[in-house]
C-alpha cells in the first residue's frame, strides 16, 4: 500500500512509544526512518527486520561504555537496533570533535546499522564531516562505506565486496562513526586489500530518487503497516461514556 | 506569550484566509463549475476547477443523505452530510471513482495521493431548511439567521498534509500556489461556501417554478462555519516553531504600524474600521454567555476609543498613545482586537510579511552547550513554568491523552480517569521544571558538565532538552502557561491558531469546543472570476456587516 511521509512519520513514531521509547529516542527513530526512505533506501523494510529481529526492544537498556577517552568512545549495544541505542553515543562522538577537531565512536553489537545514516545526516547539517563504516557477514563479506560532506544532508555510499581480509576482522555486527570538524572525510576507494564495488550511490543520485518518493509517496507492506497500527494503539486510551466527556459535551 | 492574550486573537490581514482572498485576486484566478450533478434533495457530485497562473485544481464534492440522529460535529463521527477533497490536476474517471469510493470515509478511505486537502461538514439545519423554504417561495431568507449561525454548513476537520495518503506538505514547498501553510486547506473551504450557496438554490428550484436566487448581499454575507474541538490543541504544541513565526511576524507588522506617523487620513480609516467591528460585533448573535460578556466589554471598550479618536488631533505618536491607553485600561481581547485593526492601516508592512509564515520545524540539540548555560537558558527565559508548585492538586489536575476513539485528544482528570500512564507530553512547564531539578543535582557533582553528559545520565530528557534549547531563543513558540492546571481554558489553544486561519465569531460550546466562521463577508467567485480592478475594495471585507433587513420571516 502506499502511504504519505507524514504518515509514516506519525505512525512509527506512535509504534515506538508503544514499544516503550521516550518520546524523543521515537522522533528521532521516525525520522530515521523516513530519512531512509526519502532517499529509497529501504527504511521500512529494515525496520520490518528489526521487529522480527526484536531489536527494538527494551529501548532503555542505554549500551555500555567499553571504552572512553576525549577522542574515542566505544559502547556494546547487546544487539539493540541502532533506532534505540545511537542517537545521545552520536550526540558525544559529534560533541568530542567539536572539541577536538576528531573524533571516533565504534558501538559493538548493534542492529540494522544502515538506519543510523539518517541521524548522520542531521550531525553533517550542523557542520560536521561524517564517515561511518560497518561490515555484513555474509559471503563475500561486504563492507559499507557512508560519507557526508560537512553541511550536507546527502551522504555519498559506498557497497564493496572484500576478498582478502586482514586477521583480526572477527565482528560483523559493529559500526564506526568518524567524525572531523574541518577534514573531509567522503569514502575513496583505496585499499591495499582486493575489493570488488558493489554499488555506489553519490549525492545527485540520491536527490534524484528523493523528488521522486517525494512525490509518490511510500510503498509499505500492508502487514507491516498493521503490526505497527497495532504498536500506535498501544498509546491510546480506552473509550467509556465518561471519557468522552474529556473532549467537551456532546454536541 | 501567555495563553489568555494568545486566546485573544483576532484574525487579522495576516490570516491565511485574508491572504489567500488577495493573491486570488492579485493573480487572477478562476473558478468554474464544471460538473453539478444533484438531486431535486441536493444530493449528488460537484466539481469545481480552480485554474491559478500556474496550475489547474478541482475541488470534489460529495452531498449525501444524512440521518439526522447521526450528525456529530465531533472528530469521532463516521459520516457527514457532504464530504469533500482538493485535487491537484485534473479528475479523470478513474481517479473519480477512486475519490468517491474513499473521500466519504475520510478516516477510514485510503486518500489519493492526488488529493491535497479533505474534509467534510454538516448543515446548519436550521439556516438550511430555512433558506430553501424562503427561496423557493420567491423570497430573500432572513438575513437574522445569518447572525446567530452566519453559515449553511460546517466543516469539521479540514485535513492536509499527508493524512490518510493524501499529499504530504513537503510537494507543496515548490509550488507557488500553496506552499504558504494551510492556503490549501483555505482555498477548498473557499470554493465549499459557493457550493453551499449553488446547492440550496439548486434544492429551491427543484422545488417551485417560482424559486429565485439568492441576492448578492445575502451570499456575501454567508460564510462557511467550523466546530473545533481539543484535537487542534495539540498542534500549537507540537509546531512551536511555526507558532513563534506566525506570532513574531503579527506583531512585527504591529511594531511596524506603531512607528507610522498618524495623519487625518489614517485617523479616519481607523476609526471607520472600528466603528465597523463594533457594529459587526454587535450583529452577532453569540450563544455562549461568557463570550457574549466578552463581546460587550469589546463593544464598550472600542466605543470609548473611538468617541476619544473622533476628537484627538492626529499627533506623530497617535498609534503608541492608543495601544497604551488599550494596555493600561482595557480587556486583553479589546487590546488584541485594536492591535489587528492597526495594522490594518498599513497593508505595505503586512502583506511584506505574509511570504514569512511558515517555519521548519526543527528542534536541534546542542550537545556541547555547558550544563550551566542550560540552567542559566532556563531561569531567564523559561522561568514561568519554575514558578508553578506541580505539588498542589490545583497545577497538576488535568492529564492530556489520545482515546482509542479515532485518536481523539482528551483530558482526564489525574488519579482519578483512566490512562494516565499514556499521558502526552502537551504540558511543557512541567516537564522544562522537572529537568531544572535534575540538572541542578548533575551540575552538584560536576558543575563543569556538557549538556551531552547530562543526557547520557538522562537520556529520556533528549527531546524537552533540544526543545529548551532551541525555544529559549524565540519570543513567542512556548506559551508560558501550565496545561495541567484545573482553571487552563483549552479554548485559548484553539482560538491562537483559528485566528491565523482567520476564522471570525468565536462562539465556544464551554471550554473545549468552539464553532467559528471562516470567509463571512468574502467576496464571491463571480467578482473573482469578474478579475477584480481594485484590489484594495476587494480585500476590505474584514468584519462583514450583515445586509439590510432582506426577508419577510425574522428567526426564531
Amino acid at each position: 500500500m502506499k502511504v504519505s511521509f507524514n504518515e509514516l512519520q506519525s505512525l512509527s513514531w506512535k509504534a515506538f512509544i508503544g514499544l516503550g521509547f521516550s518520546d524523543g529516542q521515537a522522533s528521532d527513530a521516525a525520522d530515521m526512518l523516513c530519512w531512509m526512505e526519502s532517499f529509497g533506501l529501504d527504511g521500512v523494510k529494515t525496520l520490518k527486520e528489526a521487529l522480527e529481529q526484536y531489536s527494538l526492544e527494551h529501548p532503555y537498556s542505554p549500551p555500555d561504555i567499553l571504552y572512553k577517552d576525549t577522542d574515542i568512545t566505544v559502547l556494546d549495544a547487546h544487539n539493540v537496533s541502532v533506532l534505540a541505542c545511537s542517537h545521545l553515543p552520536l550526540e558525544l562522538a559529534f560533541t568530542q570533535a567539536r572539541a577536538r577537531g576528531f573524533s571516533v565512536l565504534k558501538i559493538r553489537r548493534c542492529r540494522q546499522r544502515q538506519l543510523v545514516m539518517g541521524y548522520l545526516a542531521r550531525l553533517a547539517n550542523r557542520g560536521m564531516n561524517v564517515t561511518a563504516f560497518w561490515r555484513n557477514s555474509q559471503t563475500p563479506l561486504t563492507e559499507q562505506v557512508i560519507g557526508f560532506r560537512a553541511s550536507s544532508t546527502v551522504p555519498s555510499i559506498r557497497i564493496y565486496a572484500v576478498s582478502e581480509l586482514p586477521d583480526e576482522n572477527k565482528d560483523n555486527t559493529g559500526i564506526t562513526v568518524v567524525m572531523a570538524n574541518h577534514v573531509d572525510l567522503l569514502p575513496t576507494m583505496r585499499s591495499e586489500y582486493e575489493y570488488d564495488l558493489l554499488a555506489r550511490h553519490d549525492e545527485s543520485d540520491l536527490l534524484e530518487v528523493r523528488s521522486k518518493t517525494e512525490r509518490d509517496g511510500i510503498t509499505v507492506d500492508t502487514a507491516l503497516w498493521a503490526q505497527l497500527q497495532g504498536l500506535a494503539k498501544l498509546t491510546l486510551v480506552a473509550s467509556t461514556s465518561s471519557s468522552r466527556l474529556g473532549a467537551g459535551p456532546a454536541d | 506569550m501567555e495563553l489568555p492574550r494568545l486566546g485573544a486573537f483576532s484574525s487579522s490581514r495576516l490570516s491565511f484566509a485574508r491572504s489567500l482572498i488577495r493573491k486570488m485576486g492579485r493573480q487572477r484566478w478562476q473558478v468554474t463549475q464544471t460538473r453539478f450533478d444533484l438531486d431535486a434533495n441536493g444530493y449528488g457530485e460537484v466539481i469545481y476547477r480552480i485554474q491559478t497562473p500556474q496550475a489547474r485544481y478541482h475541488v470534489v464534492i460529495f452531498s449525501r443523505y444524512l440521518d439526522d440522529a447521526n450528525r456529530s460535529d465531533r472528530v469521532i463521527a463516521e459520516a457527514w452530510d457532504l464530504t469533500f477533497g482538493l485535487v491537484e490536476g485534473d479528475v479523470e474517471d478513474e481517479l473519480m471513482a477512486s475519490l468517491s469510493e474513499n473521500v466519504p470515509l475520510q478516516e477510514a478511505g485510503r486518500q489519493h495521493s492526488n488529493l491535497l486537502v479533505i474534509s467534510r461538514a454538516n448543515r446548519s439545519m436550521r439556516n438550511f431548511s430555512s433558506f430553501i423554504e424562503q427561496l423557493s417561495q420567491g423570497q430573500q431568507p432572513c438575513e437574522s439567521l445569518l447572525k446567530t449561525a452566519g453559515y449553511l454548513y460546517r466543516t469539521t476537520a479540514v485535513y492536509g498534509n499527508g493524512k490518510f495518503g493524501i499529499a504530504d506538505f513537503a510537494r507543496l514547498r515548490q509550488n507557488p500556489d500553496f506552499r504558504q501553510p494551510f492556503s490549501a486547506q483555505m482555498t477548498a473551504v473557499y470554493v465549499l461556501r459557493q457550493f453551499s450557496i449553488d446547492q440550496v438554490e439548486h434544492i429551491a428550484r427543484q422545488r417551485s417554478s417560482s424559486a429565485v436566487p439568492l441576492s448578492d448581499e445575502l451570499k456575501r454575507y454567508v460564510g462557511i462555519g467550523n466546530s473545533t474541538g481539543l484535537g487542534m490543541a495539540p498542534f500549537l504544541i507540537n509546531h512551536p516553531l511555526l507558532i513563534n513565526q506566525w506570532v513574531h511576524m503579527r506583531e512585527t507588522a504591529l511594531s511596524l504600524t506603531k512607528q507610522e506617523v498618524a495623519d487625518e487620513h489614517s485617523q479616519a480609516q481607523l476609526l471607520a474600521l472600528m466603528r465597523r467591528a463594533i457594529q459587526s460585533l454587535q450583529e452577532c448573535d453569540i450563544e455562549d454567555a461568557d463570550q457574549r460578556a466578552k463581546n460587550v466589554d469589546v463593544v464598550n471598550e472600542l466605543s470609548m476609543a473611538t468617541a476619544w479618536l473622533d476628537q484627538v488631533s492626529p499627533e506623530s505618536d497617535l498609534w503608541l498613545q492608543l495601544t497604551d491607553w488599550a494596555e493600561a485600561a482595557f480587556t486583553v481581547e479589546t487590546q488584541e482586537l485594536i492591535n489587528t485593526l492597526l495594522i490594518e492601516l498599513y497593508p505595505d508592512h503586512a502583506d511584506a510579511l505574509e511570504d514569512y509564515m511558515a517555519a521548519e520545524e526543527s528542534l536541534d540539540l546542542i550537545p556541547d552547550m555547558p550544563l550551566i548555560q542550560l540552567k542559566q537558558l532556563i531561569e531567564t527565559h523559561m522561568d514561568w513554568a519554575l514558578q508553578v508548585d506541580l505539588t498542589a492538586p490545583d497545577e497538576r489536575f488535568w492529564f492530556w491523552y489520545r482515546s482509542i476513539e479515532k485518536e481523539e485528544p482528551r483530558l482526564g482528570v489525574r488519579g482519578l480517569d483512566e490512562g494516565e500512564e499514556k499521558e502526552l507530553s502537551i504540558a511543557i512547564g512541567p516537564r522544562i521544571q522537572r529537568v531544572h531539578a535534575n540538572l541542578d543535582k548533575h551540575l552538584e557533582d560536576d558543575p563543569t558538565a556538557l549538556t551531552i553528559d547530562f543526557l547520557m545520565a538522562n537520556p529520556r530528557d533528549s527531546d524537552i532538552i533540544r526543545r529548551i534549547q532551541t525555544m529559549a531563543v524565540s519570543a513567542y513558540g512556548e506559551i508560558r502557561a501550565n496545561l495541567w492546571h484545573r482553571d487552563m481554558k483549552p479554548m485559548h489553544l484553539l482560538r491562537t491558531k483559528l485566528s491565523f486561519l482567520g476564522a471570525q465569531r468565536f462562539d465556544p460550546k464551554g471550554e473545549r469546543w468552539v464553532r467559528v466562521t471562516f470567509f463571512q463577508g468574502a467576496p464571491l467567485i463571480s467578482e473573482l472570476n469578474a478579475e477584480p480592478v481594485d484590489l484594495v475594495d476587494f480585500d476590505d471585507w474584514s468584519f462583514a456587516l450583515a445586509p439590510e433587513h432582506t426577508g419577510s420571516q425574522a428567526a426564531s
